[in-house]
């Protein structure tokens, strides 16, 4: 309780954070950080800074191996398991690796998180509907996964990660393999999605755009945050 | 209720992704169940036997079809001036029927097919006073066998030992039997779902990240599982109803009474618990198998 007390605005905190690895690397050191609720954040730092660890952290796919985590008012190191499933359907998270299943359709990938977290088959169509018209892949409703673009399955997988309407959308290196004018068209799809009311944490190392959307900017490097500026660039 | 669609299909297909070892181990299951059935009937079928025999007299007289009247009563004197012997009763084909009659009515688990013939012969039964002259009095009385009159003497109590004996061992060995195909099935069945589990790996994986719970991403498995061996119950159910009119006779001819058959209390009971098994070992063992993925 004492967590929710004076924690106002905040949807996500991370309290002295260090996570190490089984096989002894550290990921995260002693890590601080406050997101506010409608904040667009970017987490910035070279490859194996710690980005996807500390992701993995919010929706507990790893836990901790020290410090603290609260995401939306819940202590997400100190929650029952059984509460897991209800966290992660109010963070939606688009994978580095995109993470669609190649069998389904783009319709069907995007319904597959409402389905299987219990919601009706009418109920998923629609959302599934509204998802793809926002991220502008309803025309490819029924293209599998392997008929698709790189931009196009990126938007596949925001539309799945926003069609449970979360208050927070992790977009894990959205731009990594895309030319730059698609990763411009998925940038101003996540801010529109920001703009809509939904919380934004990216993890990209996009210097070119990090520049140019002048938003916050938290700098991982070697697991620990080295700059945190309200109005940040990408600096080398 | 398209949760509940999700399930099932999930679950259809996942027995179908994989034909020949859904197929291998519905059989497994299918045969594992047709033991189990088997060992009920025959339990349940000597029991009734028993019963019927005990509920008889200690030693009868089997009178041959065309012995004279007035031979059987001159024989029925001869074993009354016995001092060991207390009574003898005279028992016609008719009265036989009549009486078996009488006991299949009070007993549900078993009925009588076919009334038509009366196979049963006439008899002298014969109570003693003590039952510790048994041996003598039928031995003295088995040699009137062969004079035209009596057909065979049967010791009751004899054969009732005899019958309870065969059913231990039966109980025994068929439980043995069945223990080992029980783990059989069961192992089977987990490694069948473990390798739909893994054909599935991806589809967990994102069912888990996007908040599936636990028991979602379990049902379609257990029902695959049970799936199975649903299947296997309806295939060993089949052979029983088909086997069990052979079966019968052999039975009866081989116990030589009429030809009885389970009543329909006892064939729903059968099969009720050959299914109850059947999804229980199905769900189980995919249970185990599931658990064992999630906990990874
Ligand atoms: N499951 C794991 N087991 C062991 N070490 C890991 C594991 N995942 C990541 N690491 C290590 O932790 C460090 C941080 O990795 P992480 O994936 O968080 O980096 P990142 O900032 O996301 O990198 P990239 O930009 O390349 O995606 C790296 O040194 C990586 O090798
Ligand atoms: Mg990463």
């Amino acid at each position: 309780m004492v967590a929710l007390l004076g924690r106002g605005n905040q949807l996500i905190t991370l309290d002295d954070v260090s996570k190490r690895y089984p096989n002894g690397t550290d990921a995260l050191r002693d890590v601080d950080l406050e997101i506010d609720s409608g904040d667009f954040v970017f987490l910035v730092g070279s490859s194996g800074a710690g980005k996807s660890s500390l992701i993995r952290l919010l929706i507990r796919e790893e836990l901790p191996s020290s410090g603290r985590v609260w995401v939306d008012g819940q202590d997400v190191v100190r929650m029952k398991h059984s509460a897991v499933p209800k966290l992660r359907r109010r963070v939606g998270v688009v994978f580095q690796d995109f993470k669609l299943l190649p069998r389904k359709t783009v319709a069907e990938n995007v319904g597959f998180a409402l389905l299987v977290t219990g919601h009706s088959g009418e109920e998923a169509r629609e959302e599934t509907e509204r998802a793809l018209a926002l991220v502008g892949l309803s025309q490819r409703r029924g293209h599998f996964p392997d008929q698709l673009s790189g931009g196009e399955k990126q938007r596949t997988a925001i539309a799945r990660a926003l069609v449970s309407r979360p208050k927070i959308l992790i977009a894990d290196e959205p731009t990594g393999n895309l030319d730059p004018v698609t990763s411009w068209e998925i940038i101003k799809l996540l801010v529109r999605v920001n703009e809509l009311g939904t919380t934004l944490l990216m993890a990209t190392h996009n210097a070119e755009i990090v520049n140019a959307l002048r938003r916050r900017v938290v700098h991982l490097d070697h697991g620990m945050v080295v700059r945190d500026e309200r109005e940040g660039q990408y600096a080398a | 209720m398209r949760r509940l669609e999700y399930v099932v299909t999930t679950a259809a297909q996942g027995f179908w992704r994989n034909p020949v070892m859904s197929l291998a181990s519905t059989f497994t299951v299918g045969l594992m169940l047709l033991l189990f059935a088997f060992f009920l009937a025959t339990d349940r079928g000597l029991q009734a036997a028993v019963g019927v025999l005990e509920s008889k007299v200690e030693l009868a007289l089997f009178l041959e079809d065309d012995a004279r009247v007035s031979d059987v009563l001159d024989l029925r004197a001869r074993i009354e001036a016995d001092p060991a012997v207390s009574r003898v009763d005279y028992v016609t084909k008719e009265q036989a029927m009549a009486r078996l009659v009488d006991i299949a009515a009070k007993r549900p688990d078993i009925q009588i097919v076919d009334t038509s013939e009366n196979p049963l012969q006439a008899s002298l039964e014969v109570k003693l006073a003590h039952a510790q002259d048994a041996p003598r009095v039928t031995a003295a009385l088995r040699e009137e066998i062969g004079k035209g009159v009596v057909s065979d003497v049967v010791d009751n109590p004899q054969v009732v030992d005899k019958l309870l004996t065969i059913t231990r061992v039966l109980s025994f060995g068929g439980l043995a039997v069945l223990a080992m195909m029980l783990i059989v099935a069961l192992f089977v069945i987990v490694n069948t779902i473990r390798i739909a589990v893994h054909a599935r790996r991806d589809e967990i994986e994102i069912m888990k990240l996007v908040g599936a719970t636990d028991w979602f991403v379990r049902w379609p498995f257990i029902l695959e599982g049970m799936l199975v061996g649903a299947l296997g119950a309806m295939a060993a159910t089949a052979v029983v109803l088909v086997a069990a009119g052979p079966v019968m006779n052999a039975m009866v001819s081989f116990i030589e009474i009429l030809p009885l058959s389970f009543g329909t209390t006892f064939v729903w009971q059968l099969v009720g618990s050959v299914f109850a098994l059947a999804l229980a070992v199905g769900g189980g063992g995919a249970m185990l198998s599931v658990r064992a993925h999630l906990a990874k």
